[in-house]
C-alpha cells in the first residue's frame, strides 16, 4: 500500500488511536483516602535524606538514654 | 511540579551506590527507616515541594533526636514524630505566606460545596497522579489538607488525628466529612 494515500494514512492513525486506548487504564478510588494511599506509595523518600540525617545526628551529643529504658520495659512487658 | 524521585544513577558515593548510612545510634536508624516514607509524605503534600519536604523531613527526624529525652512514650512513636513534623510544616507556611502576602481562599466555599462522593475518583494516568493530588490539595484550606493526609495513614486513629490536631473526635469526623467532599469536587475539576 502507498503509505502517501489516504486509506493508509487513516488506518495508520486509527491503529495509534488504538494502541493508546489500550494503553490507557481507568483507575477507580472510593475515597480520598484511597487515592492519597496510592500516592503515598508512589513516593520514594529521597535516598540521600537518610545519610543526611545520619550525618547531622552523628555532630550531635547523645541524648538522654531514659526513653530507651521505657520504651525497652514496655516491649518487655507487651512481649 | 517535579515528583520526589527515589535515587540517581549508580555512582562512586555511598548514596549513589545504593548504600545505607551508617548511624551513630543504630536505634534512631531503626525509627527513621520505619517513620521517614509517611513523614515526608506528609512533608510533600502539605508543602508541595520536593526541596522543602526533604528539608523538613530532615529537620523533623534532627528535632526528634535532640528530644529523644522528651519521648515519654504516652503516645506511638509514629504521633509523636507527627506532632514535631506538623508544627514545623506549618510554621514553614506560615513564614511563607508572611513573606509572600498570599491570602488564603474564602473557607466558606469549601463549607457550602456541594459535590457527589459516592462517585468513584477516577483516573487514566497514575503516572500524572502525584501532580493531580498536589493541585487538588492545594486548593483546600489547610486544616481540611492536613486532616485528609492524616486519616490516610492507617496507622492513626481518629483519637489520636484529634490529640495531633488539639480538636475533639467528634469534631474530626464532622471536619474530614466536609474535608472529603473538598477533595472530591477539587479532583473532579476539569485540568
Amino acid at each position: 500500500m502507498n503509505p502517501k494515500s489516504p486509506k493508509f494514512q487513516h488506518q495508520q492513525k486509527q491503529e495509534t488511536t488504538e494502541q493508546a486506548a489500550a494503553l490507557q487504564t481507568t483507575h477507580e478510588f472510593a475515597s480520598p483516602e484511597e487515592i492519597l494511599r496510592r500516592d503515598a506509595a508512589q513516593v520514594e523518600v529521597p535516598a540521600a535524606l537518610a545519610h543526611r540525617v545520619a550525618e547531622s545526628i552523628a555532630k550531635e551529643p547523645k541524648p538522654s538514654r531514659s526513653w530507651w529504658r521505657k520504651l525497652f520495659s514496655r516491649g518487655e512487658a507487651n512481649g | 511540579m517535579k515528583e520526589a524521585q527515589a535515587t540517581g544513577p549508580a555512582g562512586d558515593d555511598p548514596v549513589s551506590a545504593g548504600h545505607g548510612p551508617t548511624w551513630a545510634s543504630p536505634e534512631f536508624g531503626a525509627i527513621y527507616e520505619e517513620h521517614s516514607r509517611q513523614i515526608f509524605y506528609l512533608a510533600l503534600r502539605f508543602l508541595g515541594d520536593p526541596a522543602q519536604a526533604e528539608d523538613a523531613t530532615h529537620d523533623v527526624f534532627l528535632k526528634a533526636y535532640r528530644k529523644l529525652g522528651e519521648f515519654r512514650g504516652d503516645s506511638a512513636m509514629r504521633t509523636w514524630l507527627y506532632r514535631i513534623a506538623i508544627n514545623h510544616c506549618k510554621n514553614l507556611r506560615q513564614t511563607w505566606y508572611q513573606r509572600n502576602m498570599v491570602s488564603n481562599a474564602d473557607d466558606s466555599i469549601w463549607e457550602s460545596a456541594v459535590s457527589r462522593t459516592e462517585t468513584p475518583l477516577r483516573v487514566l494516568e497514575i503516572k500524572e497522579l502525584g501532580e493531580r493530588i498536589q493541585k487538588t490539595l492545594d486548593a483546600l484550606p489547610e486544616e481540611y489538607r492536613l486532616l485528609l493526609l492524616l486519616v490516610a495513614d492507617e496507622q492513626l486513629s481518629y483519637e489520636e488525628m484529634a490529640a495531633l490536631t488539639g480538636q475533639s473526635s467528634d469534631a474530626i469526623r464532622g471536619k474530614l466529612h466536609r474535608a472529603r467532599k473538598s477533595f472530591v469536587l477539587q479532583f473532579q475539576k476539569p485540568a
